[in-house]
């Protein structure tokens, strides 16, 4: 075992970093905002302009909540992926989780008859957001249980992680015919919410995103045991006392609200499922669930406020799509940490 | 032997697969039962069935027929992996991939059925850990990465693994394969040591017949042709000849003397051997080897002792210092025996 | 002086053809197609026509792939060959008799011209809003031939029809109507969407005249309503507020925003409004954050082009941050979608574009309330 002051250090120096970033998330943005009125907005002390109160409060502050919760959502279930296949490229959209989330929105921004679509929307009343995102974790749901019905036909684990990629191939398919056959606006609407974005769940919606993402969370960690023992492959596990199916259908649950939730509000976010759990791993240099989970919390937390940061430097007053700037922050990030560790054979 | 306690019954059990909907027996109908303290080898041909026999006994495919009784639980394995976990734990040949983990993390994994919430250990599966640890010989090893071990020590740790699991049964699926014969012969003593300490009933499937007839308390033959098994004390199936009916074939022959397989076919040319041992064992490999057969009497002879090698023909008697020198003299011999067989009982070469 | 101005803006505001006065022009004389009157382009940047002896020139700026390119097109009169020396015209026989229209813009235009009658096809049917149109179509006299990608080539080829008019999609493979062309259907780009002044771009009506003979008929019309463009303009001027006005909705977190030089930006000015970005570089929009937005936001007192929101509930359920807005404390939230109809057509796309003085007289009673007498809006809706 590690040396137990060294992990603790490392645990508090991960905090501290994380709060510090978070901070800088909320105290930098597009519109500058002199740090003294940061704080004071925070500390909740009068005598602020409502503009500034407005940007902290209502644009900067739920941002930062959402990048936490997209951060550890992604990221943890990115880590149950990897157990379950025992794959070090697997992430949460493998099981056509985050297909199924976009297949959802898709039906409602592109599906057939477009105008019209919208039209019976304008009609119902009901507009943007809720039934995007209604649709979405619908989208996300269905698939979902379509897996686990497969997966109770099939006995190997292998098996499973190709028919998610084949379900989130099919669904993928489905999305663009019907962009195929939509009108360039729209497409357009699409393309926009692939690209992902923090910036758009607020209130109620926050609150909604928050408690789906803690519940998925607080069932991935109570798995932490039944996890590790997957580690050592199914019939190790099953001999150890692991109810294969019930394993599957656990993980496929919370990977589904996690990540099905999150790519239903703020569309498909990439990268950080594959890489955080790498660089938990790698710096905690540990495979036992018990201590990833939190680790994969605080990195992936970590990882997309500081690509949330640099998309809103100052000044900067166009809107950068979420995703490009993970992969790009996050790929190098990645490959130094593990060169760094000389840790190649992870899965060896 | 005192009456051990029976661990495991099976009933007429067929093992086998389902290929397009229908049912495929591989090994059975058989009926066979472990006792506690006693180490079962599971010997056969290749293919003989050995490993899907293996996984039905041990719960990780369900039987086509026939019923388990494990301990008082009938048909457990198919219900309850976790009751099953408490009373066998395996060793199986599947690559563990995870080297990122440490040696006591592994062997800690085998507390699984009986550690906390969130896998925590208590003091009892601590010393449970460290006595699995101490009885594999891998204390030293506990804070390495399995990425850094040999085959050999990842093999006892995965044994010592199984050992922390506490279970009265333990199966082992070639646990032997990929190690070196030092390691291997270290491994089965280990296990028949296990099964006498600690009183558990101990299964093991393998190639190793040197080995398994030398160590197993009972030897289950699996044969191949119906799926027959035979079972008993190895030495009886031994000299009851059942050894012999199942690995023989073509041009292959199992020799109940030295309780190993001859290499070599026998031939028509026969020597006689007597002697001490061990010069008289390995002396008799090596003529089988030059293609004798060797009888105890007659000529021509070979004396062996520690001395030396005394070889007596019809007309000769030579002594030779080692083997290599007797064998270069048999084979001179041989020939000029060979023209000598030609002509009806002369003596000399023959005249053209 | 005002008071003048007001009741000449007034009375040409009601002398106009507007779109709910279905009369199609009386004059006898004008409505016959004369091959001898001309027209001078003065507002739009887009195209010219040059006119000659038995042809006109008309060139047109595309935009294609992000790149410009000028599209020359020879049209050439009944009865008349086609001169030689325009190795890259294409050869359009006028005046056209019957064409296919693309687009709701192409449909407007026709109206204004009076020659929406000449309609035997449609991209789309459902985007109708002329009642001349409407009725050929329940009449059966209107075929529909897909748009963009899905143009049903042999449709159109076998329409025969006098013209196609296609739209400018600067994404658009521009050998697309390759096909129609060499089976020799005429196929003219219009561009309109180029033009970044409301005037400019309802000038693209004169195109259509000169492709049906019609120069005096629209050099009349267009005129009045250039006329009455410019003294609401200076109407404008004269107010003595200047009310912040901000465009369209974000979409998670983008928002896009008309620049500086923008279609959008113009209007707000000729109606005497502020925008935060008339400063701003470009014609096309500023992808911006939410947070750059929001300060501006937060203080300008108008809310235009919200998009497909019905009401101030609907807008609310979109993002509850709205509610800090001043313009949506005030209520002044507006949408161009009150003349809709039933499938979902939206008539602003259509007779807007040839009414800018129409839409511009809105945007002014909305910002400057009282100015104008009577604030009744045509195009644009307050949402409740």
């Amino acid at each position: 075992m590690m040396n137990k002051k060294h992990m603790t250090w490392r645990w508090i120096a991960l905090c501290t970093l994380l709060m510090l970033i978070f901070f800088l998330d909320i105290a930098i943005g597009p519109v500058r905002i002199p740090l003294k009125s940061v704080l004071r907005i925070i500390l909740s002390l009068p005598g602020e302009d409502s503009t500034v109160h407005y940007i902290i409060g209502q644009i900067r502050i739920p941002k930062a909540c959402t990048a936490v919760i997209a951060g550890c959502g992604l990221s943890v279930s990115g880590l149950q992926m990897q157990t379950l296949f025992r794959n070090p490229l697997a992430e949460p959209s493998v099981l056509g989780v985050t297909a199924g989330a976009s297949l959802g929105v898709a039906a409602i921004m592109l599906g057939g008859g477009s105008i019209v679509t919208l039209y019976t929307i304008r009609e119902l009343g009901i507009s943007g957001s809720w039934l995007i995102t209604l649709a979405g974790c619908i989208g996300a749901a269905g698939i979902m249980l379509l897996v686990i019905l497969i997966s109770r036909k099939v006995r190997d684990n292998m098996m499973m992680l190709i028919i998610g990629v084949m379900v989130s191939t099919a669904t993928l398919a489905i999305i663009s015919v019907w962009q195929y056959f939509s009108d360039a606006e729209l497409i357009k609407d699409y393309l926009l919410w692939t690209f992902g974005s923090l910036g758009g769940v607020t209130g109620t919606q926050l609150y909604i995103l928050g408690a789906v993402t803690l519940a998925g969370l607080i069932l991935s960690f109570l798995s932490s045991k039944m996890l590790d023992a997957l580690l050592l492959g199914e019939n190790y596990a099953r001999s150890m006392g692991v109810t294969i199916h019930r394993a599957r259908v656990i993980i496929i649950c919370s990977t589904s609200l996690l990540a099905g939730s999150i790519t239903a509000f703020c569309g498909p976010i990439g990268f950080v499922g594959i890489a955080v759990p790498q660089m938990a791993r790698s710096i905690f240099s540990t495979s036992s669930h018990r201590i990833l989970i939190p680790a994969c919390c605080l990195l992936g937390t970590g990882l997309i406020l500081l690509c949330d940061l640099i998309g809103q430097w100052p000044g900067n007053q166009t809107a950068l799509p979420i995703n490009i700037i993970t992969a790009l922050v996050g790929a190098p990030m990645v490959v130094w940490i593990i060169l760094g560790k000389n840790n190649l054979s992870i899965y060896g | 032997m005192s009456d051990a306690q029976t661990l495991l019954t099976a009933h007429q059990l067929a093992a086998g697969y389902h290929v397009g909907g229908r049912p495929v027996t591989i090994a059975g109908p058989l009926s066979v039962s472990i006792q506690a303290g006693r180490m079962i080898c599971l010997l056969g041909p290749n293919g003989a069935g050995k490993s899907t026999l293996m996984r039905t006994l041990s719960g990780l495919q369900p039987a086509l027929e026939g019923s388990i009784d494990i301990l008082g639980d009938r048909g457990a394995s198919l219900h309850s992996p976790s009751r099953l976990a408490r009373k066998i734990s395996l060793v199986l040949t599947d690559p563990v991939r995870h080297s990122n983990l440490t040696v006591y993390s592994m062997v800690a994994l085998g507390r699984y059925p009986y550690s906390g919430w969130l896998g925590t250990l208590h003091e009892e599966d601590k010393r449970i850990v460290a006595w699995a640890m101490a009885m594999t010989g891998i204390e030293a090893y506990a804070e390495r990465k399995m990425g850094t071990l040999s085959d050999g020590e990842r093999q006892k740790v995965m044994l010592a693994r199984a050992l922390a699991q506490d279970t009265p049964l333990m199966m082992l699926d070639e646990p032997t394969a990929h190690l070196d014969l030092p390691s291997r012969i270290q491994l089965m003593q280990l296990l028949h040591k296990l099964a006498r300490t600690t009183q558990k009933g101990i299964l093991l499937s393998t190639h190793e017949l040197d080995l398994a007839l030398q160590v197993a308390d009972e030897v289950w033959l699996l044969q191949k042709a119906g799926g027959r098994l035979e079972k008993g004390a190895p030495e009886d199936l031994v000299l009851n000849g059942t050894f012999e009916a199942v690995f023989d074939k073509e041009g292959i022959h199992f020799d109940k003397n030295t309780g190993s397989f001859n290499i070599h076919a026998g031939s028509s040319k026969k020597i006689a051997l007597t002697g001490d041992d061990p010069a008289i064992f390995w002396t008799r490999r090596a003529l089988q080897r030059e293609g004798f057969e060797v009888t105890s009497e007659g000529l021509p002879s070979i004396h062996a002792d520690g001395t030396g090698w005394t070889l007596k023909t019809t007309s000769a008697r030579q002594v030779f210092a080692t083997i290599t020198a007797l064998l270069k003299a048999l084979s001179a011999l041989t020939i000029s025996n060979e023209d000598k067989s030609e002509t009806p009982g002369g003596e000399g070469k023959t005249t053209s | 002086m005002n008071k003048l101005l007001y009741y000449i803006a007034l009375s040409f505001l009601f002398s106009c053809q507007s779109p709910t006065a279905k009369k199609e022009p009386s004059a006898a004389a004008d409505s016959v197609d004369t091959a001898r009157a001309q027209t001078t382009i003065r507002y739009a940047h887009g195209f010219t026509i040059d006119y000659h002896d038995g042809f006109k020139v008309v060139r047109i700026l595309d935009r294609n792939n992000n790149k410009f390119d000028t599209l020359e097109y020879l049209l050439v009169q009944k009865g008349h060959p086609a001169p030689p020396g325009y190795p890259r015209a294409q050869v359009i026989p006028i005046p056209v008799q019957t064409m296919i229209a693309m687009s709701s813009t192409h449909v407007g235009m026709a109206d204004f011209v009076g020659v929406a009658d000449r309609i035997m096809g449609l991209g789309n049917l459902r985007y109708v809003n002329s009642p001349v149109v409407q009725e050929n179509i329940r009449k059966g006299r209107i075929k529909e031939v897909g748009l963009d990608e899905n143009i049903n080539n042999e449709l159109v080829i076998s329409m025969h029809p006098g013209l196609l008019l296609a739209m400018s999609n600067p994404e658009a493979n521009g050998a697309r109507y390759k096909v129609l062309t060499d089976a020799g259907t005429p196929v003219i780009v219009v561009a309109e969407w180029l033009e970044n002044t409301p005037l400019g771009k309802a000038e693209w009506v004169k195109l259509m005249a000169a492709l049906t003979n019609r120069e005096a008929l629209v050099n009349r019309k267009f005129d009045s309503v250039a006329k009455t463009y410019d003294s609401l303009v200076q109407l404008a001027r004269q107010a003595k507020t200047h009310p912040h006005v901000i465009i369209g909705t974000p979409f998670k977190g983008s928002w896009f925003m008309p620049a500086g030089d923008s279609y959008m930006a113009h209007f707000i000015e000729d109606a005497g409004g502020g925008y935060h970005w008339a400063d701003s570089k470009g014609t096309g929009s500023l992808s911006l954050n939410f947070e750059s937005v929001a300060p501006e936001a937060l203080t300008a007192e108008y809310w235009l082009n919200i998009g497909l929101i019905n009401s101030k509930q609907d807008l609310l359920a979109k993002d509850p941050r709205f509610a800090s807005f001043r313009s949506f404390k005030m209520g002044n939230l507006y949408n161009f979608d009150k003349r809709s109809n039933d499938l979902g057509s939206n008539d602003y796309w259509e007779s807007g574009v040839v009414n800018p003085h129409i839409v511009l007289a809105d945007m002014i009673s909305i910002l400057h309330p009282g100015l104008l007498s009577g604030d009744t809006l045509v195009y644009y809706r307050q949402l409740q």
